[in-house]
């Protein structure tokens, strides 16, 4: 399966998150590949703490890839390369996580036939090889979101299970920024029946994370004052009401992550580690995660409202 | 081959690289499908033999080159000439390209009309003097930027054959494929070919190295290494599979879940030498001393027949029935 990670604006913690996500999955014995087409700002090489890795296959990445200068993307085998204490030692019987990083010096690019054809290749080829493939796309309505559009509507990827991941913080700004990105006028779905793909089946594929939001009923916030805890009640009401009223209500979402200074802060992957022996992670981040990692080939989640 | 075009065969080094992987498609081809898919050419047909194995192969194809040469120790060395790449399907199943050429002592400092290299296929002719070690350990390191990258020619092909609209694009299980590197140093005609250095790397990579004498074909080595290749391949795979948790953990009908494609769609491709030159046959009994192929192979079979015949006798109905 190919999940496309995609936001409205920087800061969302998409690719963050997305990472998290390639992570459980791998540790429940997926063979999971996470895809750096974050072509302005490639992030991932930092959040897997792999950058001596990172170093030797710089300009060998996607971007090199795509644009024909490589044959093959560099991969990096993130159990093996990773410089962190935990990551180093998986437990036994997990899946391989495999990172293929952008480019440091590779800026966007249009979409001609010879690098969309390459990007076929490519997702076809880890499509084959790989359970789950996650894709981090750069944010907004980017390149390397038209590119992927344009390629998972190629006829030899009819059979293949693409969905997308749309993050977005939860703030007034974002709710109608992320909406906006998917059903504006030149948004995903605009531009994906524009490519050729169904209006219904691509709706269907996409379900939208809310990322850092705060959860009122948190002992995080116990101790705030009643005026401020009803304020916070009412604006989580408001903006839920906000939300629903843009398309991007309940039925729309696949999960919340809360907010989460290690999530905000280090821009890494939250361990077991993390939670259970320094604990400077939340126990609730780290269920979010993994339920937000087991829906993503839930069907349930996935059907039409 | 150069001496079926009346030229004497003078090459001192062939570098050649193996892609293998599963055939995106649920159903094995027939042979009639095979011949189909790997129609490459169409002055020229598709060989197909139905024992012990159905194994089909795809005419040679020609990649003109002009680029320097890999080389381990930095030499500059330029190269023109034509690349030869090929595909071979096993049991409908597995599908295989490779490309490989070979190399004379020396070459001409003029770069000399394409025709006179179309003549020669396979063959690319250094500019000057070939420094023999520094390039065969190059084309084992493999191809930097710039360098000719048999990789790159042997993937395009596999691409276009996966892209083909003979297959529905459905793997019946997740795979990795693997690459196969290797050269030949050439020696004198009538000494006995040997093999050395089969070695596995990180990322799916293996590399070897052959002493091919002069009097056969650079063709029949490329068949030797797509033979050793799949059967790597095999090995390769079932391990990951039974390595895999879900099948160490688990327990009950998803054994058989998990186990079935091996059982189906696997065990029953390992044939070693049924397609390689009689010439190098025996390169396999080296590989049969040490590491063992058909050992490892016989061992993870039974540890899946095993494995089954336990699941079997634990819960003899529901096992069975979902399947």
């Amino acid at each position: 399966m190919l999940i496309f990670a995609a936001s409205d604006k920087g800061g969302t913690g998409r690719s963050v998150t997305s990472a998290n996500l390639a992570y459980h999955r791998a540790l429940a014995g997926d063979d999971v590949c996470y895809l750096d087409f974050d072509f302005g700002s490639p992030t991932a090489a930092a959040v897997f703490d792999v950058a001596d890795a990172r170093q030797a296959t710089e300009d060998r990445g996607l971007h090199a890839y795509l644009i024909g200068e490589v044959s093959e993307p560099a991969r990096i085998d993130v159990w093996a390369d990773t410089e962190h204490q935990v990551l180093r030692f998986p437990p036994p019987g997990c899946g391989r996580l495999v990172l293929m990083p952008g480019d440091v010096s590779g800026g966007e690019f249009a979409t001609s036939d010879d690098n969309l054809r390459r990007c076929v290749d490519l997702l076809m080829t880890l499509y084959y090889e790989f359970d789950l493939v996650v894709v981090d796309l750069s944010a907004g309505r980017s390149y390397a979101v038209d590119m992927v559009l344009e390629a998972t509507a190629q006829p030899e990827m009819s059979e293949v299970t693409a969905r997308w991941l749309v993050f977005h913080r939860w703030t007034r700004q974002h709710v109608a920024a992320a909406a906006s990105l998917v059903f504006g006028k030149r948004g995903i779905v605009a531009g994906g029946v524009d490519r050729g793909h169904d209006e219904e089946a691509l709706r269907g594929a996409i379900r939208f994370v809310r990322a850092a939001v705060p959860d009122p009923e948190s002992p995080l916030w116990s101790q705030v004052s009643p005026t401020q805890s009803a304020w916070m009640r009412k604006t989580d009401g408001d903006l839920k009401q906000l939300a629903s009223t843009h398309g991007i209500g309940y039925s729309q979402v696949l999960g919340s992550v809360p907010l989460e200074p290690v999530l905000q802060w280090r821009e890494q992957l939250i361990t077991d580690e993390d939670v259970l022996d320094s604990q400077i992670a939340n126990q609730e981040t780290w269920q979010a995660l993994s339920r937000l990692a087991g829906r993503l080939t839930d069907d349930k989640y996935w059907e039409q409202a | 081959m150069t001496a079926a075009h009346g030229q004497p065969t003078r090459s001192v080094l062939a570098c050649g690289e193996v892609r293998t992987c599963l055939l995106p498609s649920l159903p094995a081809l027939d042979g009639r499908a095979a011949t189909q898919l790997l129609r490459l050419r169409a002055d020229e047909h598709v060989r197909v033999s139905e024992r012990p194995t159905m194994y089909a192969l795809s005419p040679e194809t020609l990649t003109g080159v002009d680029c320097r040469l890999p080389t381990s120790n930095g030499t500059k060395v330029r190269g023109v000439g034509t690349v030869v790449s090929r595909a071979a399907l096993t049991e409908g199943r597995l599908l295989q390209s490779t490309a490989y050429f070979s190399v004379p002592a020396a070459g001409p400092d003029l770069r000399r009309p394409w025709g006179q290299y179309l003549v020669r296929p396979g063959l690319v002719e250094p500019f000057g003097k070939l420094p023999q070690q520094a390039a065969a350990e190059g084309a084992l390191r493999g191809a930097e930027r710039g360098e000719l990258d048999l990789g790159m020619i042997a993937e395009s092909l596999l691409a276009q054959l996966r892209r083909h609209a003979l297959l529905d694009r459905r793997v019946p299980f997740k795979s990795s494929p693997t690459r196969l590197r290797w050269v030949a140093r050439r020696i004198p005609a009538g000494e006995r070919a040997s093999l050395a250095n089969f070695t596995l790397t990180e990322g799916g990579l293996r590399t070897m190295e052959l002493r091919l004498p002069q009097d056969v074909p650079v063709a029949a080595a490329a068949g030797l290494c797509e033979d050793l290749a799949l059967h790597d391949w095999l090995l390769t795979t079932v391990q990951h599979m039974l390595d895999n948790s879900r099948i160490g953990a688990i327990d009950g009908p998803s054994v058989v879940e998990a186990l079935h494609p091996v059982v189906v769609h696997l065990l029953h491709l390992w044939m070693p030498r049924a397609h390689v030159d009689p010439a190098l046959g025996h390169l396999w009994d080296v590989l049969e001393q040490k590491p063992g192929f058909s050992r490892q192979w016989e061992n993870l079979s039974r540890r899946i027949r095993d494995r089954l015949a336990l699941q079997a006798v634990a819960m003899p109905n529901q096992a069975l029935s979902t399947r």
